[in-house]
């Protein structure tokens, strides 16, 4: 098992290398870092001057270590546009995507995992029919139509939740269900076709013949089998809730990454935005990576 | 002895699109206790059929629509589901099931699905059932049973997984135990094992004992009384040994036949002296994938293997899975590439002749005829491919031909337009043979050719092939774990075991005086009712 996690992790650390490589060297050569913070109508000269004042006229190779290395000392650099260090920028952000990602994986969990089920239990019933007909119309929605009309209904219609902002607990049900809806259909076939699969096992016969049924034999002998691909698939949509939050905290006006992500993009804020693509790919790898240690430790045959 | 289980006029329906047909009627039988009653019958027999009813496992679409179960003087019918699994299943009455590497949750350890069914029935502490546990794999002579209980069911082999769901089936001392083809999915060796063992078991748990077989041969071994099954009907029952003796059934008789005709001599053709194949040296290996920091395992499935075959010869292959019998068929049939050796077709390299010169010299019929066959081509155009992909031939001549060749293994030209889903097994097997020969290869390698076949079928194929060898003078290569197939059939055998031929010789040499010590425990698993063996007692 130890080897196991260790191998992953040598796989996680290359790829979140090369990630760093890639994010830095594409941002700084596609965006001119002088220029940017210079503004639009800045003179040459005054660019020129900026380029020397913050080392922009070295390699780009010898800013990358000098970059990288901050890293590991907690130096994240310092936003151009925040005139803040990156870091505490994170610090600020990280709650509220952190909360909305949960809860909307949540959302997810909640609804699709009882509902496949239900489906697979009754395959081809009525409730079958209605999941599925979920399915169908939360894959066909997009986020940022179902958040406006959320919006529309619970917020103004039928005051319910507050419209926007991030101050309480309820600030955060309408974004979730609406970033935990698009996870909903994959996980719930998922769920659906592997307990099937699962209830039609040799297997569960044999715990049949010894004498389980109804629930019983469900929870204890089919459902940890059928958990295990919904099991890698939640974590890396887990890790999805945090890029995929860059749209929903725009829609709900909520001050997360996200937010931060966009608003720093449209201020060229290159020290901020490689920060963030890095910091969103290092949280996918770490739930791909979550996925396989919880899916080796959920099925035997996986641990080598 | 009293009565345990006695079962009258059970009725079992499949519906679909509001229609009942009716799989299994007037189903009636009576088990004493302590006895064991043996049920033979092909597939589709309605043999399984009717024991799922009396688990209440059968599938959904079917169900028990009249007869009665009186089991222990209780009516199972009276019972609902809930108090029926609470006090029958896995208590009472258990089964185990042909497929053993399925059969088990692998995602538990064996030590706790044990402990599950244990506690499940009885309302003791864990400590109770871990002792009860560690006893019963004790007894069904799992090697190592302590160390099995935190095992799962991946880190055992077939044998051993099966031992695991017999001590499964066991574990609540039932008073019945049903098996469903215990041994079909099992190597030769290890089958016998397993018999001898639920026969054991039977006599010091003093259970009844219901052994659902299509061979015969194994029903005979452990059953006091026999029924045999036929389209979902009951034709013949009675004591095993009167039954094999005297059949009234010419059902029966025809099942007996087939057997005993295994064990008659052939008549072998004239082999001339001069190989058409000959193998030297080939192997084969596999690199398992590498992990970080280690080198790459590599696995032999086959090491080193050298023989001829001769013009006429039906050279056969045994062994048991894994031994890489196939393998050796595929690299000589050029499906797979080898590492290393040589096989000459013809004194010429395999390597060196055309693909499509290849086929008209070397055709292969396969194991399982229900999926070797394309299900959306018409059986004509099945047959033809071969004709069509390698010869310039008119389209009527093409018909011509595949025609010809149908009647040759025995099937009107009405199957030209009929479709795979419309056949039986034997039937597509036949096709499968036809499609083979229609280049007249002179030479046919048969892997496991009948062993996805019922016994009467069997002998069908096995007396086809043997009609098409004489009439076209082709050389056959047949792999084969079927002892009693290869005994009827090959006038060589091989005999391989990991990857290795250790033994080869004269198929009565070999079977009859074998040298080798696996050879010798591979010919003394094979069960066979010898005619003069049957006597009254």
């Amino acid at each position: 098992m130890l080897r196991f996690i260790a191998g992953r992790l040598i796989v996680v650390l290359s790829v979140g290398l090369t990630l760093s490589i890639v994010t830095f060297f594409l941002l700084n050569y596609v965006i001119d870092p002088a220029q940017a913070i210079a503004g639009e109508d800045a003179l040459f000269e005054e660019i020129e001057q900026i380029r020397e004042q913050y080392g922009f006229d070295r390699s780009i190779t010898v800013r990358y270590f000098e970059w990288f290395s901050g890293i590991f000392q907690g130096d994240l650099g310092i936003s151009y546009y925040w005139n803040k260090p990156v870091i505490s920028l994170l610090i600020d952000r990280a709650p509220e995507t952190i909360t909305l990602a949960l809860m909307s994986v949540s959302v997810t969990i909640l609804i699709s995992i009882p509902l496949g089920i239900l489906a697979a239990l009754n395959p081809n019933s009525l409730i079958d029919r209605i999941a599925l007909g979920i399915a169908v119309t939360a894959q066909a929605v997009p986020n940022f139509w179902l958040g406006l009309i959320m919006i529309l209904i619970f917020a103004l219609a039928i005051p319910i939740f507050p419209v926007s902002g991030d101050k309480t607990f309820f600030h955060f049900v309408l974004p979730s269900i609406v970033l935990g809806a698009s996870s909903v259909p994959a996980v719930m076939r998922l769920m659906r076709t592997g307990l099937l699969d699962v209830i039609n096992a040799d297997f569960i016969r044999t715990a049949r013949s010894s004498g389980f049924y109804g629930w019983r034999l469900v929870f204890n002998h089919a459902l940890r089998n059928a958990l295990l691909p919904v099991v890698s698939v939640l974590a890396v949509q887990l890790g999805n809730k945090f890029g995929g939050s860059v749209i929903t905290e725009s829609v709900f006006a909520i001050n997360g990454l996200g937010r931060l992500a966009l608003e720093s993009i449209l201020g060229a804020d290159i020290p901020t935005v490689q920060i963030l693509v890095f910091v969103f790919a290092i949280i996918f790898l770490f739930f791909n990576l979550l996925a396989d240690i919880l899916n080796a430790y959920l099925d035997p045959r996986l641990r080598l | 002895m009293t009565d345990l289980l006695n079962i009258k006029n059970l009725e079992i329906s499949f519906h679909s699109n509001n229609k009942n047909l009716k799989t299994v009627e007037n189903f009636s039988i009576n088990l004493n206790e302590k006895e064991s009653l043996g049920i033979v019958g092909e597939s589709g027999s309605g043999k399984t059929l009717s024991m799922l009813a009396l688990t209440r496992l059968l599938p959904k679409q079917a169900s028990v629509s009249s007869g009665s179960i009186i089991f222990q003087n209780r009516n199972l019918n009276e019972l609902d589901n809930k108090n029926f699994y609470k006090e029958i299943s896995g208590k009472k009455i258990s089964m185990i099931f042909q497929e053993p590497m399925t059969a088990l949750n692998p995602v538990h350890t064996i030590g706790k699905q044990l402990l599950a069914t244990y506690l499940y029935h009885n309302n003791v502490s864990v400590e109770k059932g871990i002792e009860r546990a560690l006893e019963i794999l004790d007894a069904v002579k799992l090697p190592k049973y302590k160390q099995r209980m935190d095992q799962y069911p991946h880190q055992l082999s077939g044998g051993q997984r099966q031992r695991v769901m017999i001590a499964l089936a066991l574990i609540n001392n039932p008073s019945l135990l049903i098996a469903d083809e215990p041994t079909t999915a099992l190597d030769v060796t290890v089958q016998k094992e397993i018999i001898q063992l639920i026969s054991d078991l039977r006599d010091t748990i003093g259970m009844a004992l219901i052994f659902i077989s299509h061979d015969l041969g194994v029903v005979s071994q452990i059953s006091d009384n026999v029924v045999v099954m036929k389209n979902g009907e009951i034709i013949e029952k009675g004591k095993t040994l009167k039954v094999l003796e005297k059949p009234n059934h010419p059902y029966t008789q025809g099942l007996l036949d087939c057997l005993f005709k295994l064990e008659d001599e052939q008549k072998k053709d004239q082999i001339s002296d001069t190989p058409i194949i000959k193998v030297k040296e080939i192997s084969k290996s596999y690199k398992l994938p590498a992990k970080i920091f280690k080198k790459p395992e590599i696995i032999y499935a086959v090491k080193k293997v050298s023989f001829d075959v001769k013009f006429g010869e039906t050279i056969a292959i045994v062994g048991e899975s894994g031994s890489g019998k196939s393998t050796v068929a595929k690299i000589i049939n050029g499906l797979i590439n080898k590492d290393g050796g040589k096989v000459e077709i013809k004194g010429q390299n395999i390597e060196d002749i055309e693909i499509s010169d290849r086929a008209k010299i070397i055709q292969p019929v396969f194991q399982d005829p229900y999926s070797t066959l394309n299900p959306i081509h018409t059986i004509g155009y099945i047959v033809s491919r071969p004709l069509t992909i390698n010869e310039n031939k008119s389209e009527s001549e093409v018909k011509e031909e595949v025609i010809k060749t149908l009647r040759l293994v025995g099937l009107s030209k009405e199957y030209y337009n009929r479709f795979p889903n419309q056949l039986s097994g034997g039937q597509r097997q036949r096709v499968a043979i036809a499609r083979a020969i229609i280049l007249k290869p002179q030479i046919l390698i048969c892997d496991e050719p009948t062993s996805a076949l019922d016994v009467t079928i069997q002998s069908q194929i096995l007396d086809l092939l043997n009609d098409l060898k004489s009439k076209l003078n082709i050389t056959i290569i047949l792999i084969s774990h079927d002892i009693s197939v290869v005994k009827y059939f090959s006038d060589r055998i091989i005999v391989m075991y990991n990857g290795e031929i250790i033994e080869m010789g004269n198929t009565n040499n070999v079977i009859n005086i074998p040298k080798d010590k696996y050879t010798k425990r591979l010919m003394s698993s094979v069960f066979s009712i010898k005619k003069n063996d049957i006597k009254l007692t």
